[in-house]
């Protein structure tokens, strides 16, 4: 079921050529008319947020006819937001992008950028979880984490201090991989996809059976984390500011890791390290237009050379591969310019279906524990 | 070319007519601008950021009207539809939890660290062989604890965030699994053995500190956010040091986030967020609040210890935090001794006796809030009533076995407080005599019990010994006895001078019942019996 990146690749490109005339014909007229800016008002994901606030983004918007007000939120949150007076909403992923246009027929969509699911962890744990067999060294240059190996440790009740000959990080805690809350955030949504597919027996979960079937697998894996985060700021914040102790790993978005050491701000250290997890799965960040002026925005986020070259200093992949590949050389950085290993998200309904029945389970907790009352 | 350019020119000459404009506006008015004020309230625990407010409101225009309340009753306000633009307290976890408060929080931002960890006299952290030792454990305290060879103060976990989020630490450490707790995971048993060391409590972090200092001859330790350790260290009040313990299994951060509950205030609240983590400004809170920079690339002084501090997980379930808390209250702490001495002098006469009757038969279970939860009298609890007018009236002893608020125990103080009536003239200081006196003859019996007095007045004392005839009865007492404190109300015509100086003398706190009502009084006392 694993698709051809490239493939996607194509499509994409392709999709933006063709936008991309119509609409630097109609941006170009726009310019030498110069009318002033109109306020485009959207609900975007957290992990956009600085994005947005750029001073040269504000600016390059500014000169194509834009001023942009933005609204965080997580991308489910931002799927059952009240979009009065709203113009955009620009969630992280196809599915919460999908429910929206279902329920606002005749609205578009249009995908300036994406991003792979990467786990940001840390040189100690890449050389336990590398001993463990969990972690290795792919053909493609780059750190891959087999999810069916790490739920099996999961599966296990495996603690930090049970891996083979550690005496780097003898904690006490699960081996997990923390997650932003999966009720309200993309990226734990994603991370679902992720280990829903491998439940499933490396299949993309189709009907609800099988996702009620590979849940029981699944649910530790979140439920054990204890609180999470609403969005995926704060997992990524946590790893930078509090370090290994608090995160091990941490299901992240590429473009929040690559963003980061592009600043050349020294929050990136030297122990740590970006791991892909196999299977992964790309987060599309997909404008969905809910009005003629968002619709237009949502063409010059795509085609605008400025905002593109703008948007892969944050990290983001966009249609052009060639301008990526020169943002990573710029910042001696590295990372693969093709994921071998990539799957899917189900469709909205069967990821919803799977997110309320843990929800469900959230408000219920584990079956057989008393909870006495106060 | 040029039309662009003089689309420009025009856009660029509307844009400085708009700021000119915003500008006139700014200066005219002299009104305090309702786009650019926050009402905020916030927990006691953030008071320590009031010098940095007038910079904030410089750099972002914006003004922080500040309401400081306990996390608990500022938790209720906001599930209540409270209104407020921003709520501020060292966690937002449990409020986030909270039905209808959780709703509320419309994002939120976390401004600064610090982790609840332990503070160890420094000679009692020699004796344990745990001053410079990374790897002591909570079990190794919970061992101390459990023989008697380490005490500690500790804030009431249902009144404040440090002693909560201790217990949340705690609670998952001595689980064994160091995973997030669900209530089937709380070991009571383990619980009570390491809660047997707990020799102080309050129900403010802040307060804790001050009574640590005053206690710190006879107590050993004190567990509470870094930053509080950090600056008794650095306060000149300490004859010996506190060594900080990070355990082993892990601790719990305090992140102080600050949540926006008012869409509307959107704007401002970015503002501030924004300034508030800012490197500079990050800085500037590490400097004068010793907590922690929340924003990547701020580098650690060298106050913070080097060494990986293990997060432990926050449990994802309201009910497994109540469970939690309900399980220190009524099994794992040492039961609490609460002496009551309420005046019952003519004064008191209608209105009063009404919301003192009131007041204290809410603590008995009929108060389903969840700050009437929290403060409700709890199992193995000794609570005694004593009342006066010009001697002592009477003395009562009631033991809570049954919690149950229709059950014999509860139903027994309540039939009582609703029997009181009014007398004659007011001896503040001969009740209290008597109360020490009661509280004596009860410790001999039980030492291993937290005792308490509150002092409920609503007048000057006109009868019975003196002021200084009690000092001097209190001086003569045992130091176990002076230990314990009184927790004076100010209610009605009560002289506050004389009432803060029985506070002082015993090492108590005074609460005004005169601009807040007597009800939320008694629950807040609650914390710090």
């Amino acid at each position: 079921m694993a698709v051809n990146p490239r493939r996607i690749a194509a499509i994409l490109l392709g999709l933006v050529l063709v936008l991309g005339v119509g609409i630097g014909i109609v941006s170009s007229v726009r310019d030498s008319l110069a009318p002033a800016p109109v306020t485009v008002s959207g609900y975007i994901g957290s992990e956009k947020a600085a994005f947005f606030a750029d001073a040269r983004v504000v600016a390059a918007l500014k000169r194509g006819g834009f001023i942009v007000k933005v609204r965080t939120a997580g991308s489910r949150e931002i799927a059952t937001k009240d979009f009065t007076g709203i113009d955009f909403a620009f969630p992280a992923g196809a599915p919460a992008a999908e429910k929206i246009r279902r329920e606002h027929p005749g609205t578009q969509s249009v995908v300036p950028f994406y991003t792979p699911m990467a786990i940001a962890t840390w040189a100690p744990i890449v050389d336990l979880l590398t001993a463990a067999g969990v972690v290795s060294q792919t053909n493609g240059g780059y750190l891959a984490l087999d999810v069916e190996a790490f739920m099996a440790l999961v599966a296990k009740d495996t603690r930090w201090r049970d891996l083979p000959a550690n005496t780097t990080y003898p904690v006490n805690k699960s081996v997990l991989i923390t997650s932003t809350d999966v009720r309200t955030s993309n990226s734990a949504a994603m991370y679902l996809a992720i280990l829903s597919y491998v439940a499933n027996g490396r299949n993309v979960v189709e009907t609800d059976p099988d996702g009620a079937k590979v849940l029981q697998a699944i649910a530790p894996l979140f439920l054990r984390q204890g609180y999470v985060e609403s969005s995926s700021a704060g997992p990524f914040d946590d790893y930078l500011v509090q370090g290994m102790g608090k995160a091990p790993m941490v299901m992240i978005y590429e473009a929040q890791y690559l963003a980061q050491a592009a600043k050349g701000d020294g929050s990136i250290t030297p122990q740590m390290r970006l791991v892909y997890p196999a299977p992964t799965i790309l987060s599309k960040h997909t404008l969905v237009s809910l009005t003629p002026h968002g619709a237009e925005l949502g063409s010059f986020l795509a085609n605008d050379p400025e905002l593109r070259s703008l948007a892969l200093e944050y990290g983001f992949r966009t249609s052009d591969t060639a301008g990526f590949k020169a943002f990573l050389a710029a910042h001696s950085l590295s990372a693969p310019d093709t994921l071998i290993d990539v799957i899917d998200p189900p469709t909205y309904e069967r990821l919803e279906a799977m997110i309320i029945a843990l929800e469900q389970i959230y408000a219920t907790g584990p079956a057989a524990s008393p909870s006495p009352t106060p | 070319m040029s039309p662009v350019n003089g689309a420009r020119r025009v856009a660029a000459l509307v844009a400085s007519l708009v700021v000119a404009g915003s500008l006139l506006g700014a200066c005219g008015g002299g009104t305090p601008d309702a786009a650019n004020t926050l009402d905020v309230m916030a927990g006691s625990e953030i008071k320590d950021l009031e010098p940095l407010l007038p910079d904030l409101e410089a750099a972002t225009g914006v003004h922080l009207n500040m309401t400081y309340i306990g996390t608990l009753e500022g938790a209720e306000k906001i599930a209540g539809g409270a209104a407020a633009d921003a709520a501020w307290f060292s966690h937002g976890k449990y409020l986030s939890l909270l039905p209808g408060a959780g709703s509320r929080i419309v994002t939120s931002q976390r401004i600064m660290l610090s982790p609840v960890v332990l503070g160890v006299r420094k000679s009692v952290a020699d004796r344990l062989g745990w001053s410079n030792n990374p790897n002591v454990t909570w079990k190794d305290v919970q061992a101390k604890a459990a023989d008697g060879s380490f005490t500690f103060a500790m804030t009431n976990p249902a009144a404040s965030n440090s002693g909560l989020t201790a217990l949340i630490g705690v609670a998952s450490a001595l689980s064994g699994s160091s995973d997030a707790l669900d209530a089937g995971k709380i070991d009571t048993a383990a619980l009570r053995a390491f809660f047997k060391g707990q020799a102080l409590t309050a129900g403010s972090s802040g307060w804790l500190a001050d009574a640590y200092v005053r206690a710190q001859g006879t107590v050993d330790g004190i567990i509470n956010y870094e930053s509080v350790l950090l600056s008794l260290n650095a306060g000149g009040k300490l004859a010996e040091p506190l060594v900080l313990v990070y355990p082993n299994e892990g601790i719990v951060t305090a992140d102080y986030p600050m949540m926006l509950l008012n869409a509307a205030k959107r704007d401002a609240w970015t503002k501030v967020a924004d300034w508030l983590r800012t490197p500079d400004v990050q800085k500037r809170l590490m400097a004068t609040t010793s907590r922690r920079p929340a924003v990547p690339g701020v580098a650690l002084d060298a106050r913070f210890p080097s060494q990986t501090l293990i997060e432990l997980p926050y449990p994802a379930r309201l009910e497994t935090i109540d469970a939690l808390i309900t399980a220190y209250l009524d099994e794992a702490r040492k039961p609490a001794s609460a002496v009551f001495v309420l005046d019952l002098s003519a004064s008191m006469d209608g209105d009063r006796i009404t919301s003192l009757k009131d007041a204290l038969s809410a603590l008995t279970g009929t108060d389903t809030s969840l700050t009437g939860r929290f403060s409700r009298f709890r199992a193995r609890e000794d609570v005694t009533i004593i009342t006066f007018s010009s001697t002592v009236l009477d003395e009562r002893d009631f033991t809570i076995d049954d919690t149950n608020p229709d059950g014999s125990d509860m139903t027994a103080i309540r039939d009582y407080v609703g029997s009181l009536t009014t007398h004659q003239t007011t001896g503040i200081y001969s009740a209290l005599d008597r109360a020490y006196a009661t509280v004596a003859d009860k410790q001999a019996a039980d030492p291993s019990r937290l005792y308490s007095i509150v002092l409920m007045t609503d007048g000057l004392n006109n009868d019975g010994i003196s002021p200084e005839d009690f000092a001097a009865a209190y001086g003569a007492r045992s130091d176990a006895v002076r230990r314990v404190a009184v927790f004076p109300i100010l209610f009605g015509e009560a002289d506050s001078k004389a009432m803060q100086a029985i506070a002082d003398l015993t090492g108590g706190r005074l609460f005004d019942a005169k601009s807040n009502a007597l009800g939320d009084i008694f629950k807040q006392i609650r914390g710090y019996q």
